[in-house]
């Protein structure tokens, strides 16, 4: 620390501009989380040193006087509460009565197969786990095309949603005279027949339907049948987040919209334009599974994939690229005309792009050689913010000879007509006639236009011009709640439906269990209702028999046919039709028709900071229909790692330039909520074409600069408990469908909103070599090589040093000695131990150590994660993960066990070279820091290397958290598991400094902190949200630790089963659990297979194989906690004409004294070290320094 | 000052010492018997709907196999109780078993609530005996499978008119026979006999014990693994 940072009159007058970076250096490259660990605040500092944020263990002071009285209150409660409790209590098992479902077996999960529709097209195939008839959790489906057993955090959130408390749980009407009134089925029944019989002899005229754009057959099915009873009737298939390049740009290219496959199996270049993806989109699983696999070389010299990422805001994929360049999304045409010059793809003559700081055209040029070099393995692909042009540019790229891409690794399938038609053209003609007066009934389904219209369409004002408004929805919303008619729908899990995948698949949607709030209509009854019986609907619709109808006449048979039964149930069997894939061809693309497409795009220079550029993208919550989700809502957007808001996103240097740093609150009053460790983001205005909107703002650094990334899906304001207030609702800016705009002004507004986020929770301090990645050259040269150290203790693992390892500390650092010998941990080569229990009891040696298997273990692949945090939500919904809500988070108290840390690499604030996302859940240390200091022995080690924790003996001292270095572990300040959360701030709770800014929705009917209320009054979860609890994992209660158990109900369970079904029957005990006969959770879900989990002992599994690969090192190895949780280094793979990343080789440390690149110390050892020459003989030195530090 | 303490006084720290003594061996002695679960929990006997499952009649005098009702406990971690129907199926109207009973009618009016129960599609809502907290699980199936039989933690199960709970359930009982499994294991084709096992196995000393050839000792060895002692076993 400099003299200068302790001295008061200049405390925190540091910023950002004149910031030097402070940090820890690998490869000569610095790695930093956040800005303020750049700049390196004081108040970061203060942060990173206590083990939870200021605040997080102490009560509220401010409020004390309302907590007393809250308390007083509790105590006369409890009093009385337990008097009665002296009776033990009766606890009664309620059995099935009359019809036992054969296969349901107590305690027995199934699974069912079904699938979830996207918003836009597509579907996810899942397998659902269901006990005793509930759904608790969501997995791929391994069967189905698309997912092949991973999923999406959507998909495994979207359990939730099922059991969200504040659903649609009954028919309501908008009496004219009385008000809103609970009504039922039966009385909309008895309404809407003779209300739409009206409008046969109009033919339809002033009747229209809104619905959720998807690919069903059977919903378009019904769509038939309802606009042949009314031919006039207008269908607007509705998606709020829809861009239209991609359906314009094929349409160009081919004469009709076509959607793209890429099969990147075995790719070797790759320029991916704004597109995401690996995370975004219908076909993201299968991208994320081909590419991922092109980015883990096990061994030196194995092939890999190179990306060129050019985008618009930092995204997953972005984040695993080799080359990232960031550029203004009306940038990027220009980019991608100059690939197709230097390509030699033919476009129109003049068009050029026009010069900017933002682009070398070296680089350009680089890239086009590299594609070119890699002809028919090499593809380019365009994201979906891009205009038509781009995507037409495109496929005539991928189709030249030059790449030969098409064909192979592009391919086009006809695209379904509902996803190609226009949603907000129809919804713009829509409110036209609804202005006019020209629609009288209109009927909403699974749609909320009254929240998500686009800004240019008054759909708000239009909307009362309508007479009757009937909605269907399954959660609350804006559009339901201000409707004549609001029925209560089903959720996908519990209806019967139908969905084509990305690759056409035809996908069958099952119900797992009966509508929770029933009697309702599924989307698919209603339109059948509605249709009629003498209209091929009926009166009283069953989904199945809609669904089943109309895979019958595509199979072109009989619902009664023998041949159609079975195949129906094999179908529900595999969830989906087999071999119903569409497929894909490669068409010549018209160059004509691309051409003149062409001549009509204007490249622009680069935005400047009074005509900003915006980007409109979708983030955790899709585009909004998943607000009222608490595992969405607080899981970190991917590279922000912001929670519970949506602050708008620019460069450090365009917040500088518009006056909009963030404040650092440690220049403010003293605020016990977060003792001035948070900083406030400032709120500005935003003007993009005519329309305002209050919105904070946050900076990220990778952002290209004058860009503004306006995320969608927030500030709704009826949603439910979860989901109110939390954010600004961004689609008042965004006009129409479009994707980027140019033109935005942002002015100060001189109020400021606390943001919460969580980048620099559970900081790993500044230690270096925490994420690590080498050039492929040198991985080339190195991989296979191993550095053979003695390893005197240990004969569980690697006695020697990989390629990875040797870039870190554990080069530098004497050998590990320890004075304790942990009993488990025993030599290969020393003698059994004689005598124990065991042995006396089996009559037959049994060791008590880790060389018995199964020894369980994980390796986690930084070369192909790119931070989706599907980890994350798939570990919260296995083990009953609560949320916490957004104050909580802001003091550092989020419950999540696998959290996905983001760093960035590099000295520019501005760009930064590479973001790297890093999963960190319990690593199972060996020798766990935290078993020792333990005084209750409440976290101890279990035989097959497992760190457990005993809920009920935890006291909550909270001395192992303190002595994780990894910061793994996580306190229940408060009853988390079992309490109701809100969103946003409890403004009551909240000191004024941090309210001032929140906006309006939320300030209304907040009134105080449910977690000041003592447990036993606290409004509990219902008994609905009870059920998506997981029944094999305890729910923790107030005061306990816990933290990633390596899903050890899995483990057990799947041990009892191997014993039980005598899979497991050699005597020896040492026979393995076959690899694969069970995930844990995160694994299961990795969309890009990136963890590993299994037996580390058995030679054969996956996890033993990815463990051997030279990229192999274990965090923070140098501390001898020895981890079973390895991660495996990135590898890059740079083009040396753009750059290359290790400027030496990271391995060669040169002379002794030489400043060297390792990230431990400044050149030169420093004292801590021993020298390396003495690192074998000199052990006793080396015990010595280990008791001393 | 003579008459300030009175000579009795001398044997007051005598009385403390002793009184102090006493009182602690008291409440060490009380709180080990008192504050277990083989105190409070042991003996606890809940009135069952209706007029109860008599286990001494059915498992014991009719000799039905524990499996016939509980039909799952070689296969799930719970040993489900039947439903309605599984009862039904002996006791429904016009069954043959009615009419065998020493008192028909008797019969007839005590088994009338399952009927009831029945007919209305209601379950009936039978109290848990044997509980264990939610934080710990114990998988039937293993236990089977390895061949602990019923009356090792049930008790007489067969000789039970109301069921009761006759093992103390507690974490240190439990881990006495993880310790030491000899004591409870039988062979795995007699886990639900537990008439003949009280009788010819469980009386004997562990090493008197032998069935058909079979020994303590060797049924150990058939063990795919040691009973597990750590608390990730049970408690996650």
């Amino acid at each position: 620390m400099k003299p200068i940072d302790q001295c008061p009159s200049t405390r925190g007058k540091r910023d950002i501009a004149e910031a030097a970076p402070e940090l820890g250096k690998l490869s000569g490259r610095a790695y930093w989380r956040s800005l303020d660990e750049y700049v390196g605040t004081p108040a970061f500092k203060e942060f990173v040193e206590r083990e939870f944020p200021a605040g997080a263990s102490e009560l509220l002071e401010s409020s004390r006087r309302s907590f007393l009285k809250v308390m007083g209150a509790g105590f006369a409660l409890a009093g009385a509460a337990t008097i009665p409790g002296c009776r033990r209590p009766e606890r009664h098992i309620m059995t099935y009565a009359n019809q036992v479902p054969e296969e349901v077996i107590p305690g027995k999960a199934l699974y069912y197969a079904t699938a979830m529709p996207l918003p836009g097209g597509g579907a996810e195939g899942l397998l659902v786990e269901t006990h005793t008839g509930r759904p608790t959790k969501i997995e791929g489906n391994p069967l189905h095309p698309v997912n092949r057993g991973r999923s999406t955090a959507l998909s495994q959130a979207s359990v939730l949603d099922l059991y969200d408390p504040d659903r649609l749980k009954y028919v309501e009407y908008e009496n004219p005279v009385r008000g809103r009134l609970p009504a039922t089925i039966d009385d909309f029944k008895a309404w809407a027949g003779p209300h739409f019989a009206r409008f046969d002899e109009t033919r339809g005229r002033g009747l229209a339907f809104i619905a959720d754009k998807k690919t069903s057959p059977s919903r378009d099915a019904m769509r038939d049948l309802v606009l042949a009873r009314w031919p006039q009737a207008r269908w607007v298939a509705w998606n709020a987040a829809e861009t239209r390049g991609q359906i314009e740009g094929t349409r160009a290219a081919f004469g009709r919209p076509m959607r793209v496959h890429h099969d990147l199996r075995g790719v070797r270049v790759v320029l991916s334009l704004d597109a995401d993806f690996m995370d975004e989109g219908s076909d993201s699983l299968v991208n994320a599974r081909a590419f991922g696999a092109t980015r883990m070389p096990m061994s030196a010299g194995d092939p890999m994939s190179r990306l060129y990422q050019v985008e618009s805001r930092p995204t997953g994929t972005g984040s695993i690229a080799d080359h990232r360049f960031r550029l203004a999304p009306s940038r990027i045409a220009g980019f991608v005309v100059e690939v197709a010059k230097a390509l030699g793809v033919e476009v129109p003559a003049g068009l050029d792009m026009p010069a900017g700081e933002d682009v070398d055209l070296e680089h350009v040029r680089a890239i086009a050689a590299d594609l070119r070099a890699n002809q028919g393995h090499a593809v380019v692909i365009a994201g979906p913010g891009q205009p038509a042009a781009v995507h037409a540019l495109v496929a005539a790229i991928n189709s030249a000879a030059v790449l030969g891409a098409a064909g192979s690794l592009v391919s086009y399938m006809p695209m379904h007509a509902e996803e190609a038609s226009d949603a907000s053209a129809g919804l713009t003609e829509l409110t036209r006639d609804m202005r006019a007066g020209r629609v009288d009934t209109l009927v909403c389904i699974d749609a909320n236009p009254l929240y998500d219209a686009p800004a240019d369409v008054d759909f708000a004002g239009a909307w009362a011009e309508v007479g009757a408004r009937v909605t269907l929805s399954v959660a609350a919303n804006e559009t339901a709640a201000a409707s004549t008619w609001s029925l209560n729908g089903c959720h996908y899990l519990e209806a019967w439906g139908d969905v084509e995948a990305a690759d056409g698949t035809l996908s069958i949607v099952q119900p797992m269990i009966a509508p929770l709030y029933g009697p309702a209509f599924s989307e698919l009854e209603l339109l059948s209702f509605l249709a009629g019986p003498e209209h091929g609907g009926s009166a009283e619709p069953d989904g199945y028999d809609i669904v089943a109808g109309v895979w019958a006449s595509r199979l072109g048979v009989q619902v009664g046919d023998r041949s159609f039964v079975k195949q129906m149930r094999q179908a529900m069997h595999d969830g989906m039709l087999n071999g119903s894939a569409v497929a894909s061809t490669a068409p010549a693309p018209d160059l004509a028709a691309i051409e003149a497409l062409m001549t009509r795009l204007t490249l622009r220079p680069p935005p400047s900071s009074d005509h900003l550029e915006v980007v409109f993208h979708t983030g955790r919550l899709g585009d909004g229909r998943h607000a009222n989700n608490g595992w969405l809502q607080e899981l970190p957007e991917l590279g922000t790692q912001v929670v519970w808001d949506n602050p708008v996103c620019m460069s450090p240097k365009t917040a500088e330039e518009l006056g909009l740093l963030p404040r650092a609150s440690y220049r403010d009053k003293y605020d016990p909520y977060t003792s001035g460790q948070m900083p406030k983001a400032r709120v500005a205005t935003m003007t993009l074409g005519g329309h305002e909107l209050d919105v904070a703002v946050w900076l990220f650094p990778g952002m290209p600069d004058n860009t503004v990334a306006c995320k969608l899906g927030y500030g709704r304001t009826v949603s439910g408990l979860v989901g109110e207030g939390v954010g600004w609702n961004t689609y008042r800016l965004r006009d129409g469908n479009t994707a980027s705009a140019r033109g935005a002004r942002l002015a100060d507004t001189g109020r400021k909103f606390t943001i919460v986020s969580t980048q620099n929770h559970w900081s790993l301090e500044g230690r270096t070599s925490i994420v690590r990645a080498m050039d492929k050259p040198y991985w080339d040269k190195h991989g296979g090589t191993v550095e053979q150290i003695k390893d005197e203790i240990y004969g569980t693992h690697t006695s020697a040093l990989t390629a990875a390892e040797m870039i870190g500390e554990m080069s530098h650092t004497p050998p590990n000695v320890s004075l304790y010998t942990n009993p488990q941990n025993r030599s290969k080569d020393e003698p059994d131990p004689e005598n124990t229990r065991f042995s006396k009891i089996l009559k037959r040696e049994v060791k008590p150590d880790f060389a018995k298997g199964p020894q369980w273990g994980m390796s986690i692949d930084l070369g192909s994660c790119t931070g989706c945090g599907t980890c994350t939500i798939a570990c919260q919904s296995e083990n009953n993960i609560p949320i916490v809500g957004k104050s909580e988070v802001a003091k550092g108290r989020e419950m999540s066990w696998v959290r996905v840390d983001r760093y960035f690499v590099g000295d520019d604030l501005n760009n930064p070279d590479e973001i790297i996302a890093q999963p960190v859940s319990c690593v199972h240390c060996e020798n766990a820091p935290c078993e020792t200091v333990c005084p209750v022995n409440a976290t101890v080690h279990g035989p097959e290397g497992t760190n457990d924790m005993a809920y009920n003996r935890c006291i909550g001292t909270r001395y192992c958290a303190n002595n994780c270095p990894y910061k793994v572990r996580r306190f229940n300040f408060f009853e988390y598991g079992i309490a109701k959360f809100r969103g946003g701030l409890d403004e009551d709770y909240v000191p004024e400094s941090m309210s001032e800014g929140i906006n309006e929705a939320m300030r209304e009917d907040r009134t105080f902190n449910q977690n000041f209320i003592p447990p036993r009054l606290r409004e509990k979860v219902d008994e609905i949200e009870r059920m998506q609890k997981n029944p094999d994992v305890t729910i923790r209660s107030r005061g306990v630790m816990e933290k990633c158990s390596y899903c050890i109900q899995r483990i057990n369970k799947a041990r009892q089963e191997v014993k039980v079904k005598g899979l497991w029957n050699q005597p020896d005990q040492t026979g393995p659990i076959p690899d694969g006969f069970f995930q844990a959770a995160c694994q299961q879900a990795c969309p890009s297979d990136s963890i590993v989990f299994g037996d580390v002992l058995d030679p054969n599994s996956r996890v033993s194989a990815a463990r051997a690969s030279g990229r192999t090192y274990m965090l923070l190895g140098y501390l001898n906690t020895r981890p079973r949780t390895t991660y495996a280094m990135r590898v890059r793979n740079p083009n040396p004409a753009i750059r290359v990343y290790d400027e030496h080789d990271p391995l060669d440390h040169g002379g002794h004294d030489d400043k060297h690149d390792d990230g431990s110390h400044e050149g030169g050892h420093a004292s801590a070290f021993i020298d390396s020459a003495k690192r074998y003989t000199d052990e006793g030195y080396a015990a010595s320094l280990r008791v001393l530090s | 000052m003579a008459s300030l303490f009175p000579r009795w006084m001398n044997a007051l720290p005598t009385l403390v010492a002793v009184a102090t003594l006493g009182g602690a061996v008291a409440v060490v002695s009380g709180v080990t018997y008192w504050f277990t679960p083989k105190f409070w929990e042991v003996g606890y006997m809940p009135d069952q709907p209706g007029s109860g499952f008599n286990h001494q009649i059915h498992a014991g005098m009719l000799g039905m196999d524990c499996r016939y009702c509980h039909t799952n406990v070689e296969n799930a971690w719970d040993a489900n109780i039947p439903t309605v129907s599984t009862c039904i199926g002996c006791h429904g109207p016009n069954k043959v078993l009615a009419a065998n009973t020493s008192a028909p009618r008797e019969h007839d009016e005590r088994t009338e609530f399952i009927r009831t129960a029945y007919d209305n599609g209601e379950s009936i809502p039978w109290i848990n005996v044997h509980v264990i907290p939610d934080y710990a699980t114990f998988p039937h199936a293993v236990h089977v499978q390895a061949g602990v039989s019923c009356y090792s933690c049930h008790g007489q199960i067969a000789g039970m008119p109301v069921v009761y709970q006759a093992e103390s359930l507690s974490m240190s009982w439990c881990l006495d026979c993880h310790r030491n499994p000899e004591e409870n294991l039988v062979p795995r084709d007699r886990v639900t006999d537990l008439l003949g096992l009280e009788q010819d196995w469980f009386a004997k000393q562990v090493d008197e014990r032998e069935y058909e050839g079979v020994t303590p000792a060797q049924l150990i060895d058939t063990l795919l693994r040691e009973p597990p002692q750590h608390c990730g076993a049970c408690h996650f």
